[in-house]
């Protein structure tokens, strides 16, 4: 056999590669195994970049969807009650902007805003006062007293002028103390009391949204409504 | 989808797949596993096989290329992960040491042989000559100009003389 190799004749070599070189057979197992792969039900070509597709979608929207603007609410007393929760989320994070001591610090917040608080609740024993400041809202300038109560609640009431297109819906309102019928309004995880004086809207924002710190946050804006009369001064 | 019909004309070429895995992967249960992965390519790819070509050479092409792109990446992968740094000298696929489980032992001088060329040699040597192949059909396989075919061929088996000359003086 050495003989053949040693010599050029290429064609000698294919033909022992075809008869010495040991053929190997599949195994019956990978047969059946591949007949059992095939048989099973796939999915169809089109379904995994359809799939994919949609997961990239969703994922882009979820990344996207903290820096997406907002829906702006269509009811006019809606769009106010967000821009007051989001002063109020600012003041929970940042706290007030120009703190002012009352009642020392009314007539300059009268000067600022034009809205005047004839009596303001200066906090008790369940609410104390941090400081007051004026604000601006809807494009309304505006007084924002804030509250801390025993709890660590902040608590912050809001005094604006009234919109003509401002009006309460009957039935939001809840009766509170058999006196008076405030709306009850829920944004973005916080509750807020609206209701009218006169020309003003008022308002009462906590975070304070649980069942039983309802009936609470129902005393505080009885405490507050009581000893806060505010009106348009000019 | 491939259809019953493909199915089974690709299975009468199971044999021929398989001995060519093992020659490739010198070892049965990973030929096993390869020859598996070419049958499933195969049949999700089977709206690419063009009819009235050489069903045998594409079936050949996808282990082939299988092979090459997810078998050699591992080998590399361990090869550099050892010692830190590329070894291209060491064998495609596990090479036939007797430790390893599964590999496969040689029976001949021959066999021997076949084994130790490199996988160009080794694939070029048993698509053409062992199983037969049309040079065309190889070079397609291969991906490579059938002159090219040709000196591997030729190249192959110059090697493969001189290592039976070697096992011959032993």
């Amino acid at each position: 056999m050495s003989d053949e190799l040693r010599g050029p004749d290429d064609d000698a070599l294919g033909r022992r590669l075809v008869a010495e070189l040991p053929r190997y057979t599949a195994p019956v197992r990978l047969r059946v195994s591949i007949v059992e792969t095939t048989d099973r039900p796939r999915r169809p070509v089109w379904l995994m970049p359809l799939i994919t597709a949609a997961a990239t979608a969703l994922a882009l929207v979820l990344f996207m969807l903290p820096v997406l603007p907002r829906i702006a609410p269509a009811d006019p007393v809606q769009q106010v009650v967000r821009a007051v929760v989001n002063e109020h989320s600012r003041a929970l994070i940042w706290g007030a902007r120009q703190p002012q001591i009352l009642p020392a610090g009314l007539p300059w917040l009268t000067q600022e805003t034009g809205i005047d608080l004839r009596r303001a609740f200066a906090g008790d024993d369940r609410l104390s006062l941090v400081g007051a400041e004026p604000v601006y809202l809807t494009r309304l300038r505006g007084v924002a007293l804030h509250y801390r109560d025993v709890d660590g609640h902040l608590v912050t009431y809001v005094a604006l002028p009234a919109e003509r297109t401002f009006t309460m819906k009957e039935r939001d309102r809840v009766a509170i103390a058999g006196r008076y019928r405030p709306m009850l309004a829920r944004d973005s995880g916080f509750v807020s009391w609206v209701w009218k004086e006169g020309d003003i809207a008022c308002f009462l924002v906590s975070d304070m949204a649980s069942q039983d710190d309802l009936e609470r946050f129902k005393d505080y804006f009885v405490r507050v409504r009581v000893a806060t009369e505010p009106t348009i001064a000019y | 989808m491939a259809d019953a019909d493909f199915q089974r004309q690709t299975l009468q070429h199971l044999d021929a797949l398989y001995n060519f895995a093992v020659y490739l992967t010198r070892n049965p249960p990973e030929a096993d596993d390869l020859v598996q992965e070419t049958y499933l390519r195969a049949f999700r790819f089977s709206h690419r096989f063009q009819p009235g070509t050489h069903l045998r050479a594409w079936l050949f092409q996808i282990l082939r290329n299988t092979f090459l792109t997810f078998y050699r990446l591992r080998e590399r992968e361990t090869a550099i992960a050892e010692d830190g740094v590329p070894d291209w000298d060491v064998p495609m696929f596990h090479d036939t040491s007797t430790d390893e489980g599964g590999a496969l032992e040689a029976h001949t001088d021959l066999e021997r042989a076949m084994r130790r060329l490199p996988e160009e040699f080794r694939t070029v040597l048993l698509l053409a000559e062992v199983e037969g192949l049309p040079l065309e059909e190889v070079a397609r396989v291969m991906a490579c100009p059938v002159g090219t075919v040709k000196s591997r061929i030729f190249r192959a088996k110059e090697r493969l003389r001189a290592l039976l000359k070697d096992y011959e003086k032993k």
